[in-house]
């Protein structure tokens, strides 16, 4: 199966292992990516807020290029990208108005013909369990996983393919086929502070801090995540809410991709595993898992 | 309380916030489901509840420099508990698209400064430029050595290249016409 692929602009920065690791792991379960031609930024939530027209217009220009390949649809790894594609390509099918500016400010016909998915939704309703689970080399056997969603799979008619948006269970699912433990807990729909980390520091210390709290007292030895901004927020930050507040957490934060890849028998190094801030490498060693 | 305000200003104001975020406020309740769950309220940001309430008095100018339109992560939470589906980033964009009409100063000029940094990234590359942005922040806004710790561990790791931040400087047009007449169009 072919689909368009949108990495967004922060897998090829600080989130390049999530990329990594989805072009490795798509490879292997024969989902075939074809990246956006020539793709630039969806406008994140700055553009949405500076200017609603420029928004859609960002999400419009990469949505006009992918209608012009032979994909009907298209997977974006980060939860933010894949909300703005969908949500512009649905705005503009309400909307002849705004489709008249956009195309105005664009320059690009859009159809409308596209269906936007969030990666891993789409792996789980697309590619499905069975698929998985016949490729799967090193179960993760004994190793107890947190799936966290974060706040932009939930918005309900937003980029998710859940059936229900609000308790999201695809990642639950898809651990679960790879042998893994998953733990049930009550946060795998809060907001970590997103975009706030730099300007609002404490905040996001606040919230990430209760996300990585309930984490450890639930027994996880690793949080799996699906958005780059929850990775960031979680792993690169863990060591100033542990001086903050007088704690010892020490929970890898890793891409479900990453895991995907592992258990299917890439090394660690390949999914760039060891760039993370919080090394994953011993708690997996320590289960048994690595060699 | 009153549903709203009856002058013609007030009513063009709600009106306005209405059209541009294609949310329905008049039925808004009232009933604080959305404050109780939104991660951004605190002592010092008042919860959404009271942004529509803001908004349905007429109270534009206390709307407009309300904090929670900057603080808003666009988390959805708020849609996703009330009871009516009324999706407050939607408002907060709203207003702050009203804000940057209005020139009217940021009511949070460091996450404003973030914003307006992270799309000047996007208007002359294209892409964003994350590592970039980050480090013309801590400049701009005075915080020289923030993450700096993090930064430094990140790439003796080989996660990020110090090369992103130097090279890549030339301009990329492919975006830069889109702001242009988006702002022109508006
Ligand atoms: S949850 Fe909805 S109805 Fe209740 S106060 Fe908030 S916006 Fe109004
Ligand atoms: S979308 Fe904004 S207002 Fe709504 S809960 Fe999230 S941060 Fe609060």
């Amino acid at each position: 199966m072919k689909v368009g692929y949108y990495p967004g602009c922060s897998l090829l920065g600080t989130a390049k292992p999530y990329d990594t690791s989805t072009r490795y792991v798509c490879q292997a379960i024969g989902l075939e990516l074809e990246e956006s031609p020539d793709w630039t930024c969806c406008g994140a939530s700055p553009a949405l807020k500076m200017n609603n027209l420029l928004s859609v217009s960002l999400a419009a220009r990469n949505l006009a290029l992918i209608e012009k390949t032979d994909v009907t649809d298209v997977v974006a790894p980060c939860p933010f990208c894949s909300r703005r594609l969908k949500n512009a390509n649905e705005e503009l099918d309400v909307d002849p108005e705004l489709k008249k500016k956009v195309l105005e400010v664009t320059g690009l016909q859009i159809a409308g013909k596209l269906s936007v998915h969030n990666l891993f939704a789409f792996i789980r309703s697309h590619i499905g369990l069975e698929a998985i689970r016949s490729r799967v080399r090193m179960p993760l056997k004994n190793v107890q996983v947190i799936p966290y969603y974060g706040c932009y799979v939930a918005e309900p008619g937003g980029a998710s393919d859940e059936s229900d948006p609000k308790n999201p269970t695809s990642l639950d699912e898809i651990m679960r086929a790879l042998g893994a433990t998953v733990l049930d807990w009550d946060f795998k729909t809060e907001c970590c502070g997103a975009a706030l980390a730099l300007t609002k520091t404490e905040k996001v210390l606040e919230l990430s801090g209760r996300i990585i709290r309930e984490a450890e007292w639930r027994g996880a030895d690793l949080i799996v995540v699906v958005c780059p901004l929850c990775q960031a927020n979680l792993d690169t930050r863990q060591g100033d809410i542990n001086s903050r507040q007088k704690t010892r957490h020490e929970i890898p934060v890793v891409y479900f991709t990453q895991l995907i890849g592992l258990a299917m028998g890439l090394s660690p190094s390949k999914l760039e595993l060891n760039h993370h801030m919080i090394d994953p490498l011993p708690v997996l060693r320590k289960k048994g898992f690595l060699a | 309380m009153s549903r709203s305000n009856n002058s013609s200003s007030a009513k063009d104001f709600l009106s306005d916030v209405e059209k541009r975020s294609h949310q329905n406020l008049l039925e808004c309740l009232q009933c604080g489901k959305c404050s109780g769950g939104c991660p951004v309220a605190s002592e010092q940001v008042p919860g959404p509840r009271q942004l529509v309430a803001e908004v349905l008095a007429g109270l534009k100018q206390k709307a407009l420099s309300n904090p929670l339109v900057w603080h808003c992560v666009c988390c959805g939470t708020c849609l996703i508990r009330c009871p009516v589906q009324i999706s407050i980033y939607r408002v907060s964009s709203a207003l702050c698209e009203i804000a940057h009409e209005e020139k009217m100063a940021p009511s949070v000029p460091d996450i404003n400064l973030f914003e307006v940094l992270f799309l000047k990234s996007v208007e002359n590359y294209g892409r964003l430029k994350e590592l970039r942005t980050i480090a013309e922040y801590n400049l701009r806004s005075g915080h020289f050595l923030k993450d700096v710790d993090k930064g430094i561990r990140l790439m003796l790791k080989g996660a990020i290249s110090p090369v992103e931040i130097v090279k890549g400087w030339e301009k990329d047009k492919r975006v830069s016409s889109i702001f242009e007449k988006a702002r022109k169009i508006g």
